[in-house]
């Protein structure tokens, strides 16, 4: 990785230390301190010139390798995500922009991302259309009197919807040959009234998953991110990103790590068999990690196949979940007194009620094992 | 830390891939099962040509490199000769090679050659053992403590059909080096000793999963391929997902023997934890996949599951390589970038 790299490390460690108080849990919870805990990182990250330092220089980041990139996300994950939500809009809002947008659309929405100051949500899933997502029903339909098109339709899973000023939409704005010909990506205002937002209590905490149900949202051309009906390549390229974004193994590696200091003298009589679970998921972190240094070589190397990304994510959203279950199983036996005690147990059980979700949020493990299938047993 | 081999080392791969296949393939270790007493001259002159007696596993990096992808040529085959135990023997060459060694006692894994009856003693023994039957009598060894001896290799008590050319190592006080056994070498050469196997055992993953590929493909049920079915693919690819991660521990932990790392024998010896894991899931789904073919001596899946024996169960079967783990890291975890202890310029807050 690199000396440099290292000190980026540290450096990202003194901020969270600084500006993170040490019971943050993420900006997603009954509290709204913890939200204000995270916008207040990002801006802060984005004064240090920080929170977009992959960016191109054009756009105001630095151009940082892909293993600077790659400290950032274990850093911040291990720390419970202090930038929040903002991680969307750095890591692939505003990327897709960029790539795709007008002069305009960059000059109005790619500013406040970098500054930390906009949270964006997702419109991608619906009811009816999870991991088969080119079968989704919203649809614009064409407004003759606007000559722009009426968006109606529910998405569901949506994240930070409720505190979102903006959504990077997906629907149906023609009925093509192929399902997934005729998808549109939209960018539209949360505030507009033609959009309803409806919280769905879960065991992930508030503000992880909402309805949002559109009412003839009225959208126009100048809302198109790319071309119309070509939105299908546009949302695969941000999927791409979003599956190795996340560095679920680092938050993994600090809690296995931190649980024998933890525990104190209890650890020593833990259950041999217990201790050797936590061993053996410590060299699964790794395993998991090493797979998430696999992907960042083959990207520096530009020879990144979707089923490289694919094989990383099996291992790793399963190392959470069989994690979280060795974690359960020590601190539920355990005293845990004092400040640090408590701390450690709340972390555990936050990474219990997440690590379900993980083999199912950003696209499914069934679809990783359909991609990774797919290329293995390709032609060679 | 660097997990990429370098362009020589890879190219050496595929060269002494290309000799062994040039030198028989899958033919060889039928032949060594058949004439045990050839099996040297089946491997050796291969060996000698690749110029695998000149490479020193100590000797840097790149020598490190280029062991690790022969022992993983040795796998892809299964060689019937400790490619692994012999280049890691000592420099002065004064032992055939090396060997890491658990539990004390008599010679185990089929006995000492008294009283077992050929055929019938397998390789599940007691003490300690390696596939080293034949090949020579004065074998280094080490312990899981470092500790540094020398055996001798007891005449083989049962086929190599059942054997696997597993042997029982008997350890011999009059050949124990004169100095103090536990040091810093020792440990080193426990790393080594550990980690080499490993390359050979990735290379047997690395065929089962080949083998399988091609069969899934090639083999039609209910009018099509088995590839086809969603219940086959699933299975193969949760395999390959193990096989792949493995391979990313072993390139880890032989930068940590290479760079001569503090940690290399947790490194070794959770690398070795996985692989084993890795080997119970793709040995059994490629049997599965294989359907009663796989048994059969006709197909190489069958070949490379019987030889992938002792490197699974020896010097220490998944178990027992799980308590060494834990035993070795204490409270201090695995090195790594959330490492309390190992990284002081890393503060990692309390949680």
């Amino acid at each position: 990785m690199g000396e440099g790299v290292e000190t980026l490390r540290r450096d990202l460690r003194e901020l969270v230390h600084k500006h993170v108080p040490p019971d943050f849990l993420g900006a997603f919870t009954d509290d709204p301190a913890d939200l204000e805990v995270a916008q207040s990182f990002s801006r802060t990250l984005a004064e240090l010139g920080l929170l977009c330092m992959a960016w191109p220089t054009e756009f105001g980041g630095r151009g940082a390798t892909l293993w600077e990139q790659t400290v950032v996300r274990e850093e911040m994950w291990a720390h419970h995500e202090p930038r929040g939500a903002q991680y969307m809009g750095v890591n692939w809002v505003g990327p897709a922009i960029m790539r795709h947008g007008t002069a305009e659309q960059q000059q109005r929405h790619l500013p406040p991302i970098a500054r930390g100051e906009v949270i964006w949500c997702q419109g991608f899933s619906e009811p009816e259309s999870g991991s088969d997502l080119a079968s989704l029903r919203t649809t614009a339909h064409p407004d003759e009197e606007s000559g722009g098109w009426r968006v109606s339709g529910q998405k569901v899973w949506t994240s930070y919807a409720t505190m979102a000023q903006w959504c990077f939409l997906l629907a149906r704005t023609s009925r093509e040959k192929r399902r997934q010909q005729g998808l549109t990506v939209f960018l539209v205002p949360m505030s507009d009234p033609a959009i309803e937002v409806r919280p769905i209590p879960s065991m992930l905490g508030p503000h992880h998953l909402n309805e949002v149900f559109f009412d003839e949202l009225r959208v126009t051309e100048a809302d198109v991110l790319g071309t119309v009906g070509e939105g299908w390549a546009i949302v695969q390229e941000v999927l791409a990103f979003e599956r190795v974004g996340i560095a679920r193994y680092a938050r993994v590696e600090r809690l296995l790590q931190a649980a024998p200091a933890a525990l104190g003298a209890e650890w020593d009589v833990l259950p041999e068999e217990l201790r050797s679970r936590w061993a053996r998921m410590l060299v699964h972190a790794r395993r998991a990690r090493l797979l998430a240094y696999r992907v960042v070589s083959l990207q520096a190397g530009g020879r990144i196949r979707p089923d490289d990304s694919a094989a990383y994510r099996i291992a790793v959203t399963r190392l959470d979940q069989e994690s979280a279950e060795v974690l359960m199983d020590i601190v539920a036996g355990a005293s845990l007194p004092g400040e640090e005690g408590r701390r450690f147990r709340r972390a555990v059980e936050d990474h219990r009620r997440y690590s379900v979700s993980a083999t199912v949020a950003s696209g499914s493990v069934e679809m990783q094992r359909i991609l990774m299938s797919r290329s293995l047993l390709a032609a060679r | 830390m660097n997990t990429e081999l370098s362009e020589e080392a890879v190219e050496y791969g595929r060269t002494a891939l290309r000799a062994f296949e040039a030198a028989g393939g899958d033919q060889i270790v039928q032949d060594a099962e058949r004439e045990p007493a050839r099996r040297a001259d089946l491997v050796e002159p291969v060996l000698a040509e690749l110029g695998a007696w000149d490479l020193d596993p100590r000797g840097g990096a790149d020598e490190l490199e280029a062991v690790a992808a022969l022992c993983r040529v040795a796998g892809w085959w299964a060689l019937p000769y400790p490619v692994a135990e012999r280049l890691a023997r000592p420099a002065d060459s004064s032992t055939d090679g090396l060997v890491v060694i658990a539990g004390t006692g008599p010679g185990g894994a089929g006995g000492t050659g008294d009283g077992l009856g050929a055929g019938d003693a397998g390789l599940v023994g007691y003490g300690p053992a390696a596939p080293v039957a034949g090949l020579g009598r004065r074998w280094s060894t080490v312990t899981f403590d470092g500790g540094r001896g020398i055996a001798t290799a007891a005449p083989p008590a049962t086929t190599p059909r059942y054997g696997a050319f597993v042997t029982g190592l008997v350890d011999d006080p009059a050949l124990v080096p004169s100095q103090a056994s536990r040091d810093g070498d020792g440990l080193a050469d426990l790393a080594l000793g550990l980690v080499l196997p490993c390359w050979t055992l990735l290379g047997m993953l690395d065929r089962a999963i080949d083998l399988t590929r091609a069969h899934v493909l090639a083999r039609e049920q209910f009018g099509q391929p088995l590839a086809r079915f969603q219940g086959v693919q699933f299975q193969l690819t949760d395999a390959e997902v193990e096989r792949l991660g493995v391979e990313e521990l072993a390139k880890y932990a032989l930068w940590a023997v290479a760079t001569g790392r503090g940690e290399a024998v947790d490194d070794a010896l959770a690398l070795r934890l996985a692989i084993l894991e890795a080997a119970d899931q793709v040995f059994r789904v490629a049997h599965q996949l294989h359907g009663a073919m796989g048994f059969c001596d006709e197909t190489t899946l069958s070949w490379i599951s019987r030889y992938s024996q002792p490197a699974r169960r020896l010097p220490l079967g998944l178990s027992a390589t799980r308590d060494e783990l834990t035993r070795r890291i204490g409270r201090a975890g695995l090195a790594g970038p959330f490492a309390p202890r190992r990284e002081p310029d890393l503060e990692v807050q309390p949680l």
